[in-house]
């Protein structure tokens, strides 16, 4: 009956829904800052609006300086991560190599690559778009490099039944095939490059919304803080949607989610195992290759242009080298207290509450609107509120690390579940299975690749989010540690975090792979034998 | 029959103690001798898994044997490919997913390096019973759509080989009887030489020269029978004493290459 007497249009009933909510929430949060007035806590969206049009001035100038750095970040970042996947497919051996190093590259701890970046560029923007760059093209990278060859193998053998090679199957085949794959990169890149220029930002410059931010978190200005978060949220809602517009003009089928884990050798396992120590090997050797050439060629001052050597001096054969590693490990111990269960705690929301909606399913719409449209806001932008709110302790920290994990994993489970086979669900409802049934031998082992995929690019954005919130607000931890080690220009200390915090953070990522292609192996192994 | 080295119309097809293993010691075929002569249609038949589409692929230089050769017009399948000589209608319709039916069609001539021929483009649609559906994108397509689009785009090159592997699967009965009615004229009007991979014995009988039976897998070809129905194939010849004779006959090969290789239901 519903259904029949239901005249409207999805896409109308969608957009109501969402202006609805967002008047529901805009009042509740109203609502809440007049309860709390007086608390420190809660800006009202009234004092934001004043705050916004006191100094719409300031704002306006540092949007567009921000927005500016992100947009180049987000240009250069995404033309990065177009030519290391050519890369990797004109030369597919190397592909171990340049996917190892770009992990390790997105794994550097932008908290920590912030004040380095900014001594070695000297002031203006360069750090800021570089951590733009930085924060953006592994998540173009890796779908783009699943695009290009997501292509049944009977289309390049038509191209070779005409006598066709590789050229003709990037021209015809690959070029096209990738188009979703790179717009959906390109569509979460977005708010991610809009996050690196502000945490660019935050580590000294002159200009821009990250600067505000910092001042107005000093300044312990309420509305300045709300105002500049909400800001910073809607802008990246608004690009994007924006990208994901264009997406569906261009493409006219909605981006596809990306599931693919990470590419296993096709040998037996024990030289499988073989293989990887030596991959891995070779791609640390060529990481410090790198890292010594650069650091050479520009000449740069090796009293902050810190080399591998210096590094492995700082930590085992200076004599300070035990207090050095003493006070890493100290640190790490007190970030990884949080960051586990904030990680852990994302991980499980996220799927949990898609299998509940699962359950649910009148719910899922709103829900899937609020889910996408947050996961477009960089997160760490309202690390001060969720602060404010929570305080400095460990549920503030362990919160947005859990909610920095939430959104994508939720997002990505809820797109996994959906893509049950409906034939096969067909089949479960002749037999009058019930919805738990179907869950459980259908609907969750589907979704399984969507969520160990989310797992894995979860591993440096938590890193990202509880340094941050180490740094801005708790003063512990590996994050403070970077910052205070930053300021008091304690190099060999800043650098070895960097070292340290990339290798664990990719050591994390190696290993949720690793688990992802065991689980998958059972129970999604189209998805493994690639 | 003497190798037709002409590189023109209607090469021949000689595959001498032709080999293939996969990985896994999997042996498809075993050394097979086989000779197809320049412009006919042969069918190949045999159970499923048994190797006809390994076959065809080595013919189509799609996979090398692990022994043996196969000539083509006394030249080798990479030459054949190398300048558009062949064609094939795969299994799976293969079309490009944002490229229109004719765009589809289209690529085919802009692969061969041939020049845009707008009629034939639109005169294989129409053989193929697609007037309409020109513009529509494959996503839009029912399955029989599909493969009907893949063959028009297999035919659009003029190929002197036509390697078809299952190529009326998904295609509705009515359409199937319209198709094996317009396509043989055509071939023969063109003398292509086509080899034809199919389940139903009945459309290898009415469509080929020559039916080949093989065995399950390794295969083997147990039974050659010439088809001597004249041509064209009037409908009608479906219900003659001799097409019924020569489906009787295909089928009663099939059957005992599967008893040959078989143990009996009682020792498995």
């Amino acid at each position: 009956m519903i259904a029949l007497a239901d005249p409207l249009p999805e896409r109308v009933r969608r957009g109501a829904s969402g202006i609805v909510g967002t008047i529901v929430i805009l009042l509740a949060w109203e609502l809440a800052a007049r309860a709390l007035a007086g608390a420190y806590i809660l800006a009202a969206p009234s004092d934001v609006v004043v705050h916004i049009l006191q100094n719409s001035d300031l704002i306006w100038r540092a949007l567009r300086e921000t927005l500016g750095n992100a947009t180049l970040g987000y240009v250069l970042g995404n033309l990065a991560a177009i030519g290391l996947a050519g890369a990797a497919l004109a030369w597919p051996r190397a592909e171990p190599v340049v996917a190892g190093l770009a992990l390790l590259v997105f794994c550097l701890p932008l908290v920590a690559t912030g004040p380095i970046l900014r001594v070695l560029y000297g002031p203006g923007p360069g750090p800021q778009i570089t951590l733009a760059a930085l924060a953006v093209y592994y998540t173009t990278f890796v779908p783009l490099l699943v695009g290009l060859r997501a292509a049944p193998a009977s289309w390049f053998e038509l191209l070779r039944s005409y006598g066709r090679g590789r050229l003709a199957e990037l021209v015809h085949i690959r070029a096209r095939a990738s188009l979703p794959y790179l717009f959906a990169g390109l569509q979460i890149a977005a708010p991610a490059a809009f996050l690196g220029a502000m945490v660019g930002e935050f580590t000294g410059a002159e200009r821009g919304l990250g600067l505000l931010a910092i001042r107005a978190i000093r300044a312990l200005d309420i509305a300045g803080i709300w105002a500049l978060a909400s800001i910073s949220a809607a802008v990246s809602i608004l690009i994007y949607t924006a990208v994901g517009w264009l997406s569906r003009a261009v493409l006219r089928d909605p981006p596809p989610m990306i599931l693919a884990p990470p590419a296993l050798p096709r040998t037996g396992h024990a030289q499988g195992l073989a293989a990887t120590v030596m991959r891995t090997a070779f791609v640390l050797a060529m990481a410090l290759l790198l890292w010594w050439g650069a650091m050479t060629t520009f000449d740069l001052n090796p009293f902050f242009a810190k080399r591998p050597d210096d590094v492995w001096v700082a930590l085992f054969t200076a004599t300070d080298a035990r207090e050095t590693r003493e006070t890493l490990a100290g640190a790490l111990g007190e970030t990884v207290v949080f960051l586990l269960p904030g990680f852990a705690g994302g991980l499980a929301l996220g799927a949990g509450l898609a299998i509940l909606l699962t359950l649910a399913p009148a719910l899922t719409p709103s829900a899937t609107l609020i889910a996408v449209a947050l996961r477009s806001v960089p997160i760490l932008t309202t690390a001060p509120l969720i602060v404010l709110l929570l305080g400095r302790g460990a549920a503030g920290t362990i919160t947005l690390v859990a909610v920095m994990v939430f959104f994508p994993t939720f997002v990505a489970c809820l797109h996994g579940l959906r893509q049950a086979p409906g034939q096969i669900l067909d089949v479960f409802s002749t037999y009058a299975a019930g919805p738990f049934a179907r869950l459980w031998h259908v609907q969750v082992p589907v979704m399984l690749p969507a969520f160990f995929a989310a797992a894995r690019m979860s591993v440096p954005a938590s890193v990202l989010a509880v340094t941050v919130v180490e740094w801005l607000a708790t003063g512990r931890g590996i994050g403070s540690l970077m910052a205070l080690s930053a300021s008091l220009s304690d190099y060999d200390m800043l650098w070895s975090s960097v070292v340290i915090v990339s290798v664990l953070s990719a050591l994390g990522y190696a290993g949720i792979g690793w688990v992802e292609r065991r689980v998958l192996t059972v129970f999604a192994s189209e998805q493994v034998a690639r | 029959m003497v190798a037709n080295t002409d590189n023109g119309a209607s090469p021949d097809i000689q595959c001498r103690s032709l080999t293939k293993a996969f990985p896994g010691n999997v042996e498809v075929l075993r050394p097979l001798d086989l000779e197809i002569a320049g412009g006919e249609t042969t069918a190949l038949v045999g159970p499923s898994g048994c190797g006809k589409s390994t076959l065809l692929r080595l013919i189509a230089g799609l996979e090398t044997p692990s022994a043996g050769e196969v000539l083509i017009g006394g030249v080798s399948p990479a030459e054949m490919l190398r300048d558009a000589g062949l064609a094939v209608a795969f299994q799976d319709p293969s079309l490009l997913p944002w490229r229109s039916v004719r765009g589809n069609i289209e690529l085919a001539l802009k692969l061969a390096r041939r020049p845009a021929d707008p009629r034939a483009v639109e005169d294989l649609i129409r053989l193929v019973g697609l007037e309409g559906f020109a513009d529509t994108r494959p996503g839009a397509l029912s399955g029989g759509m599909r493969q009907r689009a893949a063959i028009a785009r297999s035919m659009v090159t003029r190929p002197r080989l036509l390697l078809l592997d299952e190529p009326f699967g998904a295609v509705d009965e009515l359409t199937r009887r319209q198709l094996a009615d317009d396509l043989p004229p055509l071939w023969e009007k063109r003398q292509t030489t086509t080899l034809l991979v199919t389940h139903s014995i009945g459309e290898a009988v009415l469509l080929s020269d020559r039916v080949l039976v093989l065995t399950p897998r390794p295969a083997e070809i147990i039974a050659d029978i010439r088809i001597e129905l004249e041509r064209p194939r009037a409908p009608a010849v479906t219900g003659s004493t001799e097409f019924r004779r020569l489906v009787e006959a295909v089928s009663e090969a099939l059957a005992e290459g599967v008893r040959a290789t078989k143990p009996p239901l009682a020792a498995q």
